[in-house]
C-alpha cells in the first residue's frame, strides 16, 4: 500500500494532467453532440455583449452602406407583404449578427436574440438573399447559429427545376461555395441552375433560395456528380438575420418523435 | 492580465486570414516556480476562457493543459540549472538561444493541437499544417516583438 502511494505520489502531476486532459476532451465531445450549453459558448450574455459593444464601433463606418441595403431590404418586404397577405404559419424575427467567423472549418455565427425573444433550438435563419443557417444553442439574449458554411451543416435541398432532392454540404475551402455529393448521373445538370430549400422539414420554408450551380463534374465511373454551389447568401458581409418560426414546427417535430418511437 | 489576453486576442481574431494565439505568451511566460499542477490548472482555466469566446469547449483546454505539461520538460530539455529559473521565463532570463527553442517547440505544439482538435479529422491533415506553421510563426513573431520591447 505505501508502495502504491508512493507510485501515485511519484506520477502525481501526470494525473493531474490526465485528468485535466480527460475533462477539457469530455466537454470536447459532450459539446459536440449536444451542444445545449449556452453558458460556456458565445450565447452567454458577458460574452456576447462583449463583442456587441466591440460591433457598435464599426458599425458608425459601415452605416452609409447598411442604409441603402436597408432600404432595399424595405422595399423587397413590402413587395412580399401584398403577395403573401394571409400566410401565417411563418413569420419572421429579425435580429442582428454580433459576431461571426468565417474563415474557419467550424464556422457559427451570434445573434442577439435568445430565448427571451422566443428563439427555441433549432429554428431556421435567413437573410434576404436565402438561407443562412439553424440555430444551435440559445442563451438567455443570444443565440449561436450554426451557418452552412461549418463542416457540419447539412441542408436538403431540392433543384427547383424539376425538384430533384439533394443535400447540401459544405467542404471548409470558400466561403461562397458548398458541394451537392448525391447527384445521381442521370440528371443533367447545367450550371445556373438554382437551388432551394426542400420544406422536407419545418425548418426552412419550401423553395427558399440556397445558391446557383456553378459547375458540376461527373468522373467517368462514377455514378454520382461532384456539384459546386455558389451560395446565395454572402457570409462574410452578414449583418442582419431573420429568424423563422414556424408555428407548426413543434407540433411537426412532436408528431415525427412519436413515427420515430414507434419504429 | 488573463482577462487583458482574451480580449485583446479577440480583436485579432476578428480579423486575420490565419489564427495567431497570442494569448500563450501569458502562458509561456509564468515562472516555473508555481508547482506544476497550478501551472496545468491555470493553463486550463486560460484555455476554458478562450473557448468560451471561440465556441470551441474543450479544444483550447486540452491544447493549454498540454502546453503547460510539456514545458517543464522542454525546458529541462534545453536549459542545464533549470532550478536557476525563479522569475518569468523571457529572453532576458533563458538568452536568445534557449528561448527561440523553447518558443517554437511549444507553440507549434500549442497551435497544432489546437487546429488539429478544431478540425477534428485527418482529412483535413495539410490544412491544419499549414494553418499551424503560419499562425504559429505569427505568434512566435510576436512573442519576440513583445519580448524586445519590454526589454528596451
Amino acid at each position: 500500500m505505501q508502495y502504491l502511494w508512493k507510485i501515485l505520489h511519484r506520477y502525481s502531476n501526470f494525473l493531474v494532467f490526465l485528468l485535466l486532459e480527460v475533462a477539457a476532451f469530455l466537454l470536447l465531445f459532450y459539446n459536440q453532440a449536444y451542444p445545449r450549453s449556452s453558458m460556456l459558448s458565445t450565447a452567454n450574455d458577458v460574452v456576447a455583449w462583449q463583442y456587441e459593444r466591440v460591433n457598435d464601433v464599426g458599425d458608425y463606418f459601415a452605416l452609409k452602406h447598411q442604409n441603402e441595403q436597408l432600404a432595399q431590404d424595405n422595399a423587397m418586404l413590402r413587395n412580399q407583404l401584398t403577395l403573401l397577405q394571409g400566410d401565417s404559419i411563418i413569420t419572421y424575427q429579425s435580429a442582428k449578427v454580433v459576431q461571426m467567423t468565417t474563415d474557419r472549418l467550424h464556422n457559427y455565427l451570434t445573434i442577439d436574440r435568445g430565448e427571451k425573444d422566443g428563439v427555441k433550438r433549432g429554428q431556421g435563419v435567413r437573410n434576404k438573399d436565402g438561407v443562412v443557417g439553424i440555430v444551435r444553442t440559445v442563451g438567455l439574449n443570444y443565440s449561436v447559429v450554426l451557418p452552412l458554411i461549418s463542416e457540419q451543416s447539412q441542408l436538403s435541398c431540392r433543384f427547383k427545376k424539376n425538384d430533384y432532392l439533394c443535400s447540401l454540404r459544405w467542404d471548409g475551402k470558400d466561403t461562397r461555395i458548398a458541394l451537392l455529393t448525391d447527384v445521381a448521373s442521370h440528371m443533367v445538370v447545367n450550371s445556373g441552375d438554382t437551388i432551394v430549400t426542400s420544406g422536407l422539414s419545418p425548418v426552412f420554408p419550401e423553395g427558399l433560395a440556397v445558391g446557383v450551380v456553378d459547375n458540376s463534374v461527373l468522373n467517368p465511373g462514377d455514378s454520382y456528380y461532384t456539384i459546386r454551389v455558389r451560395l446565395q447568401t454572402n457570409f462574410k458581409r452578414l449583418k442582419y438575420v431573420e429568424v423563422i418560426r414556424n408555428a407548426n414546427q413543434d407540433e411537426l417535430e412532436e408528431l415525427e418523435g412519436q413515427e420515430n418511437g414507434l419504429d | 492580465m488573463m482577462i487583458l489576453q482574451v480580449l485583446l486576442v479577440d480583436q485579432v481574431q476578428l480579423y486575420g486570414v490565419c489564427h495567431p494565439y497570442i494569448y500563450v505568451i501569458c502562458l509561456l511566460m509564468m515562472p516555473v516556480t508555481l508547482s506544476p499542477k497550478i501551472d496545468m490548472l491555470c493553463g486550463f482555466i486560460t484555455g476554458l476562457l478562450m473557448d468560451v469566446f471561440c465556441n470551441s469547449l474543450g479544444v483550447h483546454m486540452a491544447a493549454c493543459t498540454l502546453l503547460m505539461f510539456s514545458r517543464r520538460y522542454v525546458l529541462e530539455l534545453i536549459v542545464n540549472d533549470v532550478d536557476r529559473l525563479n522569475e518569468q521565463i523571457s529572453l532576458r532570463t533563458l538568452g536568445p538561444e534557449a528561448m527561440i527553442k523553447y518558443t517554437v517547440i511549444l507553440v507549434m505544439l500549442h497551435h497544432f493541437s489546437v487546429f488539429m482538435l478544431a478540425a477534428w479529422s485527418w482529412d483535413h491533415f495539410g490544412y491544419v499544417l499549414l494553418e499551424t506553421l503560419v499562425s504559429g510563426v505569427l505568434s512566435i513573431l510576436f512573442v519576440f516583438g513583445y519580448n524586445i520591447l519590454k526589454n528596451r
